[in-house]
Formats: C-alpha cells, structure tokens, sequence
C-alpha cells in the first residue's frame, strides 16, 4: 500500500465503515460520520488504530476536531500520507 | 476518585472489531507483540541515546513533608528520578528528570516575569501529555503565578465547540497570559479573540525567545493559591476550582503517607489526562513530591492501544497505576489473549480506581483477564474524591483489593437505608467499599434538611478537612452552594457510611458522569434550547444506566412539531450538537407539551423526568439516585 490516491484511501474507508457501521445507508464521501453513521467512541477508536496500522501515519488528535465527514477523514488521511512521505 | 472533567469520552459498548482486511489482523498482532525489550536504552529515532530516570533514587526519599510546590522540587531536583514520556509504540520519546524540571522551569519563569503581571495572575495552558506542560505549570509557580490546565480536543468535529469552551475558560479564570504546544495553539489563538483581558497567547518555543529577566523567584506561602482545576467542560459557565499549596501538600501527604504508602522502590504510570485531577494532583504532582518516577502514555494513545499501558507496567515495573473502571473496561475487552504472553504485572501492588462510581463486576473482569500474567486483585485500591477536595477524600486499605457489600434493592428506595441482603433471591444493589477519610478530613452523610444521618442511611456525602477547595474562582454563587456552613463541602454524591467507612451509591442528577467525565446536565439542556424549535425550560437532561452499568444521556424535549420530517431533523441536530459538544451518543425523546413534571417553583425536575422517562420506557432502573436534589 505504497501509493495511496485520495481515492484509494476513500474506497478504503467507505468499504470499511460499511462493516462498522449498523445502517443500511450507502456510505457516500458527503456522509457526516457523527449524524449519520453514529460512529461511536469506541468505533471511532477502533477505526483510527487500523487507519493507523494500513496507512501506517499516526492521525493527530487535534486533527479530528475538523473531521465531521467521510470524505474529510478521507483527506485527512491523504494529507498525512503525502506530508509523512 | 475525583468526579471531574476530562477523560476522552468513550462509550463502551462495542466489543467487536474488526480489521480492514485479514492481512492487517497479522500485521497489528507482529507489532503489538514487539519485543519488550526496546525500552531501557535504545531509542532508534533519535539522535541521542535516552534512558528513562531510574526507580531507586540516589538521594533519601523525603515523604511529601513539604510547605509548597516549590519546596518539594527543589528538593527533588537533587535526586535522579523524573518524568518519563512514550509514544503511541511504547518507545520512549523524551525525559524530564526532576533536576532539568527545576532548571527549566526556573528559565520560563524568567521570561514569564518579563510581562510584569501581579502576583497570584492566572495562566492558561492546554494540557497535553507532554514535558512542556508540566515545565510551565512549575515556571508559573517560580514565577508567583496561578496556572490552570486546559483539555484537548477529542470529539470528532468538535472544533467550534472546542473553542468556545476554551474561551469560557479563559474568561472564567481571567488569564492573563494563554499557552499551547503548536498542535493546538490555532484553537487556543481563536478562544482569546473573544475574551478580554489576554496579553498574550503562544507556544512554549515562543516563549523561550522572550528575553529572561533577571528576576529571583520569591518564597510561594502555604495560604496562596497554587492553581485552579476546572472540573466540567462546559460552553457557558466552568467552575475553576481554587486550590491553595496547604490544601494541595495536604492532600499529597495523605495519598503518599496513607492512601500508598509509598516505598522508595515504587514507580508509577499514567495514561491520565493532565487536564484531570486525578491526572495532574495524583499521577503529576504526588509522584514528584514524593521523588518518584513516573511513565506516561498519552490519553489518546492508551484510549486506542491500551495494551501500551500494561506494557509500561509490565516493562518497567511499575507499583502504582490509576484508573477509571472505564479504563480497566477498555483493557478487558481490547486486550487480545495473544498480548498476554509478554506481560508480567505481578510489580502492580497499587491499582487505583476511582473517578466514577465502581461497579464490583468491572474489576471482577479485569482481574480474570490479568491473573495468568501476574495481576493481583489485592492489588485494586477503590478511593474516593473530587476537584473540589483537590483530589482524594477516602482511600480503601492498600493491598486489601476490593470490598464490597449487597444492599437491598427495596429497601434502599422505599427508607434511604442501606440493608445488608439477607435472603437469597431478592433483587440487590452493591456498592463498593472506598474506605476511610484521610487524616485531617471528615465524611458526614446528611438528608435534604442538612441533618446528620446515623450509618446505613442514605443521603448527601459531605466532607469537611483540609484539602477542601477555597471555592470557586470568581464564582461566588457556586461557591456558596457548594461550601455549607463550616465550611463542609457538599460533593453533589449520595451514599452512606458503615463501620466509617465511605459507599457512594449514586450521584445527585445536575451531573451526569459518561465513563468518568463529567457532563452537566444544565450544559446539555442548553444546547436543546438553542435551537428555535426548543422553548426555554421545555428541554430535561439525565443520565439512566444501563444493566451492564454503563450510563447513557436521556434529553427530553417538549416538542410541538407534528411533521414526522421536522422530528426527526430536530432528533438528529439535537444528537449531533451533543456529540460535538461532549463527545457522546444521547437519546433524544419528543414529548407533548406539559410532559415533563414541575416542582412548585416552575423549575422542571430532572429526577421526576428521569421517572417519567423511565416508566414510559418500561426500564428498570438498576441504580436509583435515591434523592432528587436539583440544585
């Protein structure tokens, strides 16, 4: 997983919040995370250790006061990949 | 101990997880299981090699018989033990041995007392798990200045919210002078343009270009405050604890002396925020003036990988780690059996749990889970305490493990009595020992009229002793609801006592405590009746606990909509502005106007909406509050 695109990481995440989360809704990147997709604490734990071991970055905790939907995580994780890289 | 703010809120639900796909499964397990043998010397990342601060000191352990703050360092500056901080891995990142804290500190007061401020001036610092942090908490003491620690931010979107509750801060502590690493200092920069009375905001590599004055740092005296504590995370009105040096070494001396008593081979650990009471008087300040070394895993780090905090334990041979029971949950159920193999935690002889009520089967599951690596269950050390009383008020006996006892469900709701089960069958509550008050303090229990109650009766625990706060900063409205005549603080719990010892069996409902932080339920209630279709006073907020002893937000409005769209928009707004405010899921439920019941002054009663809430949901309620007490 050496060169991750936006849309890579994007396609990553929406498969992967489809498993965790209980809705039947599709995950689209507009998708508010909180709202919508009732990430919970410790969903919202869980998801950023694996984001952390796939991507192998280390998501800063201030980071994710700005994080509100998926497409925002998505380029999140983009961001940190391109600048750790 | 110490009901306050804090902690990441987490909500434990969710033991399952998942991985993104079975590949990354192997990958998480080679890296957790690395090696314990990294930490002692080796640190490949950095250019120096670094050591943690040793366990045995080379000086004589004096402990905590000191006047201030300043006294206690400057007598531990001339040991070799120190603060020791690791990364997300486990790799140590950096050092700050007591002798540099001394240095250093010493230096940033310097620059401090270039800005001319008076005496006993209030200093903001955002408090994250970090040798800067704890640098400026002691450069403000050298300086004759009051510093109070901020939180970070942990809430997804949280940002606007965040920052309003900094700003709330900055203005209800009056500081003059606001500090953040750079992580955080956008947020910090954004708060002080609303508030008045801020000379400057900046980061420590900020400061450090300042020039140094040549300012002798004056003697700190026992009766001036030594920081504040604010104990809620609230938008509008946060209350910061003032807490004097004498009520602080106060409160050191009984924790060390009594609570621990504390050996010269003892180390701690801590993944504790240092924005938490329990995190900076207990696991911060404590260990220092008893010139202990201390391990640290930052709060966000353990919440996501909490077998790093074993691991340190384990690795380094720690004897005293606090928690929350929230803490210990998430180690239970994220803790893989394929990480136990390299844990040894049979160096833990202090386990100590406080911060929210104690639920017996919390510890039951943790200590089946760590037996077979060592853990002890004596080692479990229940205490009770609050900001309000600088930190602990009771501790259980060390290395007695938990005490519990059964009480009669019914009977406790229908007398306030607590009454040992006597017949099998019959539907109980227990409640754990937290044992007796430290020296110099006093646990009374009284009812609504603010009579001493005999043991067994349930009722307000109020405690009266010298580690109880002045008050609250500026605040004399709280503070006179809080400290009752005598000066006897009245903690907001509800418990009684038996053969002197301390049960707490509830909290009264202006406060709800979500996995050990504290949401008050006039903050939520706030944010109901900002929205335009919320009328003022027609919106109740209160915690219900579930069977397995986790507590979920109830917020009731009176609701006039009719069109199921517009409910359910109102629903989902009302769940998100929680969610970025506190960081946790509520349960919104529209009522008809006139719902929700009215004590004779108007006042909506949360305990008679609990009720309601509760009969209309057929729950039972495993935990009765037992009295109302809206305050």
């Amino acid at each position: 997983m050496s060169d991750n695109s936006y849309n890579e990481i994007l396609q990553l995440l929406c498969n992967r919040l489809e498993n965790i989360s209980n809705t039947d809704i599709a995950i689209t990147p507009d998708l508010s995370l909180i709202d919508q997709l009732s990430i919970d604490s410790i969903k919202l734990l869980n998801l950023i250790m694996e984001i952390e071991d796939t991507f192998d970055i280390s998501v800063p905790i201030n980071a994710l006061a700005d994080v509100q939907t998926v497409s925002d995580l998505a380029s999140l994780i983009h961001r940190i990949k391109t600048e750790s890289s | 101990m110490a009901y306050s703010p804090g902690f990441l809120a987490l909500k434990g639900q969710d033991d399952k997880y998942n991985y993104f796909e079975g590949k990354i499964l192997s990958s998480t397990i080679t890296k957790l299981n690395a090696p314990l043998t990294q930490a002692f010397d080796s640190q490949p990342s950095s250019d120096l090699q670094i050591s943690v601060t040793p366990t045995i000191n080379a000086q004589m352990q004096r402990l905590a018989d000191f006047d201030t703050l300043i006294e206690a360092l400057e007598y531990a500056a001339k040991g070799t033990t120190g603060y020791n901080f690791h990364d997300a891995r486990g790799n140590l990142r950096s050092v700050l041995p007591y002798r540099d804290l001394r240095q250093k500190a010493r230096l940033s007061a310097q620059r401090l007392s270039g800005f001319g401020l008076v005496r006993g001036s209030r200093v903001a610092i955002i408090a994250d798990t970090s040798p800067e942090f704890i640098e400026l908490f002691f450069a403000c003491r050298y300086a004759g200045l009051v510093p109070f620690a901020m939180p970070v931010p942990v809430n997804l979107g949280s940002h606007a919210m965040y920052v309003q509750q900094l700003g709330a801060m900055l203005n209800s502590g009056q500081a003059s002078i606001a500090l953040a690493n750079l992580d955080y200092v956008n947020f910090l920069e954004e708060a002080a343009k609303e508030t008045t009375g801020i000379k400057w905001v900046g980061t420590p590599e900020q400061l450090a270009e300042l020039p140094v004055t040549d300012t002798e740092p004056q003697t700190n005296l026992p009766d001036e405050t030594a920081y504040l504590q604010f104990t809620s995370g609230s938008t509008r009105a946060p209350r910061g604890v003032v807490i004097t040096e004498r009520a602080l070494m106060s409160n050191i001396q009984g924790i060390v002396c009594n609570g621990l008593e504390i050996q010269p081979d003892d180390r701690a650990a801590s993944w504790l925020p240092f924005y938490h009471d329990m995190g900076l008087v207990g696991l911060v300040l404590a260990p220092m003036v008893a010139q202990l070394s201390v391990d640290y895993l930052a709060t966000r780090d353990f919440a996501i990988r909490p077998l790093q905090w074993l691991r340190l334990i384990s690795r380094n041979r720690c004897t005293i780690a606090f928690s929350q029971p929230f803490g210990l949950k998430l180690c239970t159920m994220r803790v893989r059996e394929s990480d136990l193999k390299d844990l040894d935690l049979s160096c833990w002889r202090a386990a100590g749990i406080g911060a929210e009520m104690i639920r017996p089967d919390t510890l039951k599951k943790f200590a089946e889970k760590f037996a077979s690596v060592g853990f002890n269950d004596r080692a479990f050390l229940p205490c009770y305490g609050l900001a309000e009383t600088t930190l602990a008020v009771t501790f259980s006996k060390i290395n007695h493990g938990l005490k519990s006892i059964r009480i009669d469900a019914k009977t406790l709701v229908d007398k306030k009595m607590a009454v040992r089960l006597q017949a099998a069958g019959r539907k109980y509550n227990e409640f754990v020992n937290c044992g007796q008050p430290l020296p110099g303090h006093t646990v009374k229990i009284v009812n609504e009229t603010g009579q001493e109650l005999p043991g067994m009766m349930v009722g307000s625990v109020l405690v009266h002793g010298s580690s109880v706060m002045s008050g609250y900063f500026n605040n004399q409205e709280e503070t006179d609801k809080a400290l009752k005549p005598g000066n006897w603080l009245d903690t907001g719990d509800i418990g009684f006592l038996f053969d002197g010892d301390l049960y707490i069996t509830g909290r009264r409902t202006d406060v709800i405590i979500v996995n050990g932080r504290n949401i008050r339920a006039q903050d939520i209630e706030e944010i109901a009746e900002q929205q335009p279709e919320v009328r003022s006073r027609e919106a109740s907020a209160f915690g219900i606990n579930d069977d397995d002893g986790t507590t979920k937000i109830v917020l009731v409005i009176e609701c006039r909509l009719s069109a199921a769209t517009e409910r359910q928009t109102l629903i989902n707004r009302l769940q998100k502005m929680v969610y970025m405010a506190f960081g946790v899921n509520c349960l919104v439920e529209l009522v008809p106007p006139h719902t929700l019941p009215r004590t004779s002054s108007g006042k909506l009663s949360r305990f008679a909406a609990r009720q309601g809430f509760i009969q209309r949901t057929n729950l039972t309620d495993p935990l009765p509050a037992v009295e109302s007490g809206d305050r």
